[in-house]
């Protein structure tokens, strides 16, 4: 195995303040704007605009209501690592980890940490907004043209988004995408969509040669599957743990 | 305006020394100057089958280290005028080659007014290949109706497109597709793969298709260029490559299988 210090996208949420139903009210609105793209994202709760009134915050309940919402908690930063032990007690208890801070909000009282920033940009400045959290999503998505041959022994990533391949791809070719796949022309090499988890990602090809089809991690050799549409225009999607194969048509 | 062409292929024993030795010829035929050179350091062949192997004096190595001029290294071919052959050192490694000697050398040559200058690469992905591709303008990839020559081909159309000069300026090199050994009755008994095929699997523009013949291991054998030979279908073929690459339109030829002849055309025939 391996373990490593990585940065990853993460949703923060920054609390204005610190009463439930308030919360619970503005993150379901928010969430209801794209309820598919947050669906199971990682949330981290920045609680430095309310650090004075964090003892009186309930941790528990707070979890309960991301995960009520359809997100993951991870953790929570904003607090010093100095804070009263009963408060960080109280964080440890409820299943959150303590992050460090990132840059915090210019109104707000710096505290002492700096650095290990989440990725987060703060494009919208919303903070007039009087809905008292924001779930920021981050990511922009990007999308990938190819349009000459991916070759044996290439490898071509995309990087939070889509590929779209306009040419054909060789055997001993590697593409990879955290979006959907698509490649008009021979897909001869492997192919792997969803790189970062995305179980909503799918492969769509001219002609299915693939050597290895995965969605998501999960895979399957080609030659493995018993699919009538080697050769044929075809599309690949995830459901549950298994990889379907579809005519496209 | 010169232009460099390598003449690679990934897989070694496939024709990319045949294929310099007679496209150079056959574009210094053609009026045309053109210096070929041999990157295959250690395993130097060019000579050989050009037949100037007795005098090699100076080679490519000795023009990098600044132990000879490139006039003295260039070999004037015999038989042909407008031709000349930069030999490849026999008893150094690939290791002597260098991104600013072999630019200096080809800078030179342009300088010279040659028109085309062949890189003659050497087998494999490591130092010499790269080297042979990196200042390419074109690049000429000799593939053999097999699978394993096909995807050495697609490996080294790969690294042509993102590692050659040309490629980390943005720009692409122009591939030409050179199907060598092809014998067209094996071909239609299904022991070879198809020109169709190869060409559909590479995706490359097809140059021309050399036939399997025994005048080209004759030729190689008495140093002689294929191209000379003009019974030779093989130099027949390899003529029409070049005209070819010079913008002429030339039908494809040698590629059907002959017919199979009679009991009394054997006996008689």
């Amino acid at each position: 195995m391996e373990l490593k210090g990585e940065m990853s996208m993460l949703n923060i949420l920054h609390l204005q303040d610190i009463d439930m139903e308030t919360l619970q009210k503005a993150l379901q609105e928010k969430r209801d704007e794209a309820p598919q793209f947050f669906s199971q994202s990682p949330v981290v709760v920045d609680c430095s605009e309310v650090a004075e009134q964090c003892d009186e915050l309930d941790f528990k309940r707070l979890k309960e209501l991301i995960l009520d919402l359809g997100f993951i908690p991870v953790g929570v930063r904003g607090i010093s690592e100095t804070a009263p032990t009963n408060l960080l007690g109280a964080i440890k208890d409820a299943g959150f980890a303590l992050m460090r801070a990132g840059h915090a909000p210019s109104n707000s009282t710096t505290r002492g940490e700096t650095g290990d920033q989440q990725g987060e940009t703060n494009n919208t400045p919303d903070a007039d907004n009087s809905a008292a959290a924001q779930a920021q999503a981050n990511m922009s998505i990007q999308s990938l043209t190819i349009e000459r041959p991916v070759r044996s022994g290439q490898q071509v990533y995309a990087a939070n988004g889509d590929m779209t391949v306009l040419a054909p791809t060789s055997s001993g070719s590697e593409l990879v995408a955290d979006g959907s796949i698509h490649v008009y022309g021979a897909l001869r090499g492997r192919v792997l969509a969803g790189a970062r988890g995305n179980i909503d990602a799918r492969i769509f090809c001219h002609s299915l040669q693939a050597e290895l089809i995965a969605i998501a991690g999960r895979y399957q050799l080609l030659d493995e599957s018993d699919t009538e549409l080697k050769g044929k225009p075809a599309m690949i999607r995830l459901e549950g743990e298994k990889l379907i194969i579809e005519p496209l048509n | 305006m010169s232009k460099v062409i390598v003449v690679t292929s990934g897989k070694g024993g496939v024709g990319k020394t045949t294929t310099s030795a007679a496209f150079a010829s056959g574009l210094a035929a053609k009026g045309h100057k053109t210096a070929v050179i041999d990157f295959d350091v250690g395993l130097r062949n060019l000579d050989l089958i050009m037949g100037v192997e007795r005098r090699v004096v100076y080679d490519f190595v000795n023009v990098i280290n600044g132990e000879a001029t490139l006039k003295q290294a260039l070999i004037k071919d015999k038989r042909v005028d407008n031709l000349y052959i930069l030999p490849a050192s026999q008893t150094r490694d690939k290791d002597a080659l260098t991104t600013e000697g072999v630019e200096s050398v080809v800078n030179e040559l342009k300088a010279d007014g040659f028109d085309y200058i062949v890189c003659d690469s050497p087998a494999g992905i490591e130092k010499g290949a790269f080297m042979a591709l990196y200042f390419a303008d074109e690049a000429i990839i000799v593939t053999n109706p097999e699978v394993s020559s096909v995807r050495d081909s697609d490996r080294i159309l790969g690294i042509l497109q993102s590692r050659s000069k040309t490629a980390e300026e943005g720009g692409s090199v122009k591939e030409h597709l050179l199907i060598t050994r092809y014998s067209p009755d094996r071909v239609e008994g299904g022991d070879m793969l198809g020109m169709d095929d190869i060409v559909e699997i590479l995706s490359v523009p097809l140059i021309g298709v050399i036939p399997e013949s025994d005048s080209v291991l004759q030729a190689s054998n008495s140093g002689n260029s294929v191209v000379l030979d003009k019974d030779s279908h093989a130099g027949q073929a390899y003529m029409d490559v070049v005209a070819r690459f010079l913008g002429e339109d030339v039908p494809l030829r040698f590629i059907d299988a002959q017919p199979k002849k009679g009991f009394f055309k054997k006996l008689f025939g």
